[in-house]
């Protein structure tokens, strides 16, 4: 790894001019994307500035939201009697994601700000437009099984990798973002993008704004939500595909639904279509393959993610099936 | 790979020259790029002694296994190579130094982490409890204790970040039954494939009662 | 065999491991590990191309990288002196020119080591490798199997020619018959360890190294024939490896030029490889296509069995491994024919990964044999001992010991094979689809030659040494339950020293053979021992020595708790202490040579895997939840350590059976999961209970314990009894592994 400065900060104000300051500065908190990336070469900065003293590890309730500052541990929110018990669906996303050592230094901000794990972006001596931009895109006619099969373009094929995010993007999670020109919030559904023309950019903050914390408006989404997570083993692996399903059923009615899917696009997919369709109708499987159907209207496979052309569908529907059981 | 299904495309499909060719100089660049500037200026200068300045230690204080440490390091080294190359304390393992698998397990301030994510730097004025701590004398540790009578090893490289993981699964409450362990061990890989005697080993432990 | 046969009898248990304090506080050294003063890190640069030549190497920024002190290549490698005379310094698996590092300017593979950097620090060697800049002249390489199988060609080592008994076609005209090609992927060894070495110079001709090998002497042999350095001034430790599963079974280009890299620097040198390295450079698990023709009679007798592998090996050297051999001695079968062959490909030369060729070769014949069940409709247990072979049909001699029909009978019992339908899709449990499969192996039971040295103390403790070392199936604790049991001392009382070629030769370990053959020369230097007890107390004036008894033999002796007593009459009984006092000894020292002999049998070890899995058809996922693995090794030596080894085998091959699976972007010539996160091994949560059962009968030719190995049987035949399983489970023959859930999902 190269050498790099290291500084660390304790207040928002500080720690966003030191990025401003020095354009080769960069936030480290839980560190294990970045450091890993590091390693690889593939991110190197030249200055790091440790976040993890910022005030912003509280999970708390404010109104009808829940409060999840952005430097709370991966482990921690998911075994808080607050998310397990308003938000299980979060709870049970994060507990699918990497290993128990991982989840106890990642936090959440850290989560949403993680990089692909395409190998080709991984790999500096392979092309890729979001680690150089201008290589082309090596996975789009190479091995592409882990790829994405929404909202690509011929630009990049990348998945986004979180499981936490997908959970998110279904609870309509807000990102509270501070910065150089003040606070903004941002629907979670814009905080990631599409890769288009610029894969380069996972995200839409800008340089020096700080992600602070992520709110989460109540929902009646406790008793039927199901985090269904298809990988190659068991556990300790990246998902093929993964749903993120709460369903507020009554009797055998769906009164409302979210669905967000993982393993699939460059960001986390909400699926609304099949969620428009799924409210008011009896929850049975062949309603949910109806929804499905819906899903996979303009997906796209690479060839050897074209299994996700099936498993994507397949895997909504066990998830609402999981969801919907009774308890 | 009609069976790995990644054909070699025909001669037209393959990677443009040009493209290969920048390639190359890309990742040249890229070379150039991250490489500190003033480092870079320094070597073609031969300016050895200035370069090795950038190369800046950081004060670091930390106790490991109720030792307290004050040490000089570069921002880079992890905790791992603190550990095992500066510190000699070669009971923490590394397996793949990207967080892949486990064997570099440690408690930091009580949690289980991978030390080989864990900038040293980062630790300053924080508790790291290694294989080494867990003795009581001569006496072992109960989870050491088990981990040799269900063998729950055999080359014995992932054993002490198995056993670090093994001890957090406990104190986090997440031992309550076999499955459970399974999934909070599924951090720590064990290519001798051990894992059966390491659950029972754990499920002991826990089924005990010690304090761990 | 006695209830307490082997166990320590004190605590009425099976031995633990005696290195398992060393292993669980962290203070078993491993080769990195070893504390030498005054060292120096060594960092490998790789080609980025598979094949070429390197035109002009830039290592001017990286010698000028702070802490560098030297940077390596082609250009300024010191001349190895066993390079120049063409002979093989790194001993090949059969033919071909081992890879000579830093020799010429040639590449033969993507990652291929071009720049050894040597640094003050791990940190600043890691950097300064970044700034080594290669330019290379590129030409086109070949990394896939299918698409070069025209060159498919017949080893031209001593071992691979074509096989037949009968008719080749034999198999072509039986009532039922199938033909099918079955395939896996490279995969790789990756013990958690990471292949390390330091290398220590002594002086000018005199050399120290620490290394990850699983035979010091080789290693030794290898560095001699390099560096033409005499043996006796070379030093090779390696107690304790983490793991290697056949990757340590040579010498690797690494170790050669962490070696130059020490002499060129003149400091002791560390160099360990990057996991990733671990993928492109120590070997692996050669992709293999393989066709079976077989064909039985309609009342299930086997007609006859055609077997072909073709397998990749490297651009510069032939490996080969045993793939069709099982196929030729599994089954009472008149018309057998098989055929080997080899495809070079732009990849590091494989080696030989833990039950070698027969795992790979068992994955094919009895996928195929559960095929031609299914097409019988007969049970295919019941199939399999239709056609036991009574003797071995491919020499036609009697086996030393085979056990097999109760491996089937204990196995199915314990996995509940009753329970299975004959039926695919016949059980379910909710949504998923339950299946039950099957799989035998057979592994050779060699016994080769150790020497080791015995030293009995007068306070009853006993050392033994020997060079042999451990990857992990508990050596030292084998040899400690032998001599616990000869010598009647309790294992604590017992030290093994082992792994270091300042030790009495050992043998390297592979093939399954240190049991039998280290644990003979215990066998044998305690024998030897207890020889001469017996001499003492035979002496005049000793209490065993009466009017009518004027020798005593060892056979009339008991020995317990460092004392040795009269059979007959054990309260006649003297204490070793007060035996070597009387003969004013310090002690017995015995060194003994050991090895089998030639015999008129065919010896194997065999073992029966059976599977209970569950498939979710939705999303394809597998879910095992029961492995019985059963095996007929001959006398059980050390319980706790053996079944250690057989669950060890079973998770090892669930990777092979499930996910693992290197892959090669072929426009690059390079794997592209090189890594942990992307290549997958199992996880704990991938396990579930795994019961080992041991026939546990005395084979009366093998070796004087009666054992045989068990390291490879308890992978040979796991992979089929999963596929097997699946098919079962869900009526889909999967025969190219691994079986990930893309393979079985369904609409």
């Amino acid at each position: 790894m190269i050498n790099f400065g290291y500084t660390r900060v304790s207040t928002h104000k500080a720690a966003i001019d030191a990025v401003r300051k020095d354009s080769a500065a960069q936030w480290i908190a839980g560190g294990t994307n970045l450091v890993d990336l590091m390693k690889k070469g593939v991110t190197t900065p030249e200055k790091l500035i440790d976040i993890n003293n910022l005030p912003l590890k509280d999970i708390r309730k404010e109104g009808n939201k829940l409060y999840i500052g952005a430097l709370a541990l991966n482990s921690e929110v998911a075994e808080n009697e607050l998310v397990r018990t308003q938000q299980p669906l979060l709870s049970q996303a994060l507990q699918a994601g990497a290993s128990q050592q991982i989840r106890n230094m990642a936090t959440v901000g850290g989560n949403m700000m993680q990089r692909t794990r395409c190998p080709y972006f991984y790999n500096t001596d392979m092309p890729c437009n979001k680690r150089e931009p201008g290589t082309g895109c090596g996975a789009l006619k190479g091995f592409n099984r882990m790829h994405a099969i929404f909202g690509t373009s011929e630009n990049c094929i990348a998945v986004h990798p979180s499981d936490m995010c997908i959970a998110l993007i279904a609870l309509d999670a807000t990102v509270l973002v501070t910065g150089p020109k003040g606070d903004c919030r941002i629907p979670f559904q814009n905080f990631h993008r599409l890769p288009g023309d610029a894969p380069h950019k996972d995200n839409t903050l800008e340089r020096g704004e700080l992600i602070t914390a992520i709110e989460i408006p109540d929902n009646p989404y406790q008793k039927h939500v199901h985090y269904l997570k298809v990988r190659d083993r068991s556990s300790y692996a990246f998902a093929l595909v993964s749903v993120a399903a709460a369903v507020d059923l009554q009797g055998d009615k769906i009164n409302d639904v979210r669905l967000g899917m993982g393993g699939v696009a460059h960001k986390p997919w909400r699926l609304t279509e099949a969620e428009n369709f799924l409210k008011g109708k009896t929850a049975t499987e062949a309603t949910f393959r109806q929804a499905a159907e819906l899903v996979m209207k303009n997906a796209k496979g690479y060839g050897h993610n074209n299994f996700k052309l099936k498993l994507a569908p397949n895997t909504l529907v066990e998830a609402l099936k999981t969801a919907t059981v009774k308890a | 790979m009609a069976r790995k299904k990644l054909p070699h495309p025909p001669p037209d499909q393959q990677p443009h020259e040009g493209r290969r060719n920048f390639l190359k100089q890309s990742s040249i660049l890229t070379a150039l790029a991250v490489t500190p500037a003033s480092l870079l200026k320094a070597a073609e200068l031969k300016l050895d002694e200035k370069a090795a300045t950038y190369f800046e230690q950081v004060p670091l204080s930390l106790e490991i296994n109720g030792k307290t440490h004050k040490l000089s390091v570069e921002p880079r080294v992890s905790l791992l190579d603190l550990l095992r190359e500066q510190l000699g304390q070669t009971g923490t393992k590394k397996g793949c130094d990207h967080g892949q698998c486990g064997a570099c397990t440690v408690h930091v301030n009580g949690k289980r982490v991978l030390s080989c994510l864990s900038l040293a730097v980062m630790q300053d004025g924080k508790k790291v409890t290694t294989i080494e701590g867990l003795e009581d004398g001569d006496k072992l540790h109960p989870m050491q204790e088990a981990f040799i009578k269900h063998d729950g090893f055999q080359c014995g490289y992932c054993t002490p970040g198995q056993i670090m993981s093994g001890i957090a699964c406990i104190r986090e409450g997440h031992a309550n039954s076999e499955e459970e362990i399974r999934e909070y061990m599924s951090g720590n890989i064990c290519r001798c494939g051990a894992y059966p005697n390491i659950v029972k080993a754990i499920a002991e432990v826990k089924k005990g009662g010690q304090k761990v | 065999m006695d209830k307490d046969f082997f166990f320590d009898k004190k605590k009425n248990d099976p031995i633990s491991r005696v290195d398992g304090r060393a292993k669980v506080t962290g203070k078993a050294t491993y080769a990195a590990e070893h504390k030498v003063p005054n060292l120096a890190y060594g960092f490998l640069v790789g080609s980025t191309i598979a094949k070429g030549r390197i035109k002009s190497l830039d290592t001017k920024s990286a010698e000028r990288a702070p802490g560098v002190l030297g940077v390596i290549t082609h250009v300024n490698a010191p001349k190895i002196p066993g390079y120049q005379t063409g002979k093989d310094p790194a001993k090949p698996p059969t033919a071909g020119q081992p890879l000579r590092i830093f020799y010429d300017n040639q590449i033969f593979y993507y990652d291929q080591p071009i720049a050894l950097v040597i640094a003050d620090t791990y940190d600043r060697a890691l950097f300064a490798a970044k700034l080594v800049k290669a330019q290379y002249e590129k030409e086109v390489h070949q990394t896939e199997l299918e698409t070069n199988l025209s060159k498919a060609r017949i080893p031209t080592g001593p071992r691979k020619e074509d096989y037949k008994r009968g008719d080749a076609d034999g198999y072509k005209n039986a009532a039922v018959k199938i033909e099918q090609e079955y395939y896996h992927p490279v995969e790789v060894h990756n013990p958690m360890e990471l292949g390390s070495i330091i290398a220590r110079w002594d002086g000018p001709d005199k050399l120290t190294v620490y290394t990850k090998t699983q035979g010091v002497e080789s290693t030794r042999n290898s560095i001699k024939d390099a560096f033409k350095l005499s043996p006796e001034n070379i030093t090779v430790n390696a107690e304790h490896i983490g793991g290697a599963f056949g990757m340590g079974l040579r010498t690797w280009p690494y170790e050669i030029a962490a070696i130059m890299g020490a002499q060129k620097i003149g400091k002791p040198l560390k160099l360990a490889l990057h996991r990733e390295q671990m993928f492109t450079n120590v070997g692996y698990r050669p992709e293999t296509i393989q066709k079976i023709g077989m064909g039985a009679t309609a009342d299930g007798k086997l007609v006859g069995i055609f077997h072909e592998a073709t397998a990749n090996t490297s651009a510069y050297e032939e490996f080969t491994e045993a793939t069709v051999n099982i196929t030729q001695f599994m089954y009472a079968c008149p018309n057998v024919a098989t055929r080997y062959r080899l495809v070079p490909l732009n990849f590091v030369t494989p080696i030989w990964m833990r039950g070698p060729g027969e795992a790979t070769g068992a994955f094919a014949l009895e996928s195929a044999m559960d095929e031609l069940a299914y097409a019988l409709k007969l049970d295919p247990i019941e199939f399999r001992l239709r056609n036991h072979a009574d003797i071995d049909p491919e020499h036609n001699r009697p086996w030393s010991s085979k056990h097999l029909k109760e491996c089937y009978e204990m196995g199915a019992e314990k996995i509940g094979w009753k329970d299975r339908q004959l039926e695919p899709r016949s059980l379910k449990d909710g949504d998923w689809l339950v299946g039950y499969g099957m799989g035998t192996g057979s592994f050779g039971a060699m016994r080769w030659v150790a020497t080791v040295k015995a030293k009995l103390q007068p306070d009853g403790k006993l050392l033994l040494q020997c060079s042999v070392n451990d990857m992990g199936p508990g050596t030292a604790t084998m040899m400690t339950a032998v001599a616990s049991e000869a010598m009647g001392l309790a294992p604590d009382k017992i030290t093994i020293q082992m792994g270091s070629t300042k030790l009495p030769p050992g043998p390297m370990q592979g093939g399954s053979n240190v049991t039998s053959t280290v644990g003979s020369a215990v066998h044998d230097v305690c024998a030897e021992l207890k020889m001469q007890i017996a001499a003492l107390a035979s002496k005049e004036g000793s209490p065993f020595r009466t009017r009518k008894v004027k020798e005593v033999k060892a056979e009339d002796l008991v020995f317990s708790d460092g004392s040795v007593a009269l059979k007959k009459n054990e309260s006649t009984k003297i204490s070793f202490q007060d035996l070597f006092r009387r003969n004013n000894l310090q002690g017995l020292e015995i060194t003994k040579e050991s090895k089998g002999q030639e015999q008129p049998y065919s010896m194997y070890s065999f073992s029966m895997h059976f599977v209970k899995l569950r498939v979710h058809p939705a999303t394809g996922r597998v879910k095992i939840d029961h492995v019985v693995s059963c095996a007929d090794a001959g006398t059980i030596i050390s319980p706790k350590t053996a079944a250690s080894q057989m669950i060890g085998g079973a998770v090892g091959v669930i990777g092979m059976a499930l996910m693992e699976d290197l892959v090669v972007d072929h426009r690059f010539g390079r794997p592209i999961n090189n890594n942990l996160a992307d290549y997958h091994v199992p996880v704990n949560a991938d396990i579930p209970n795994i019961d080992v059962l041991f026939v546990n009968k005395k084979d009366p030719f093998t070796n004087p314990m009666g054992s045989k190995g068990l390291g490879e049987i308890a992978l040979v035949g796991v992979a089929p009894a999963v596929a097997n399983a699946v098919f079962n489970a869900t009526g889909k023959r999967i025969r190219t592994l691994p079986i990930t859930p893309d393979k079985l999902m369904e609409t």
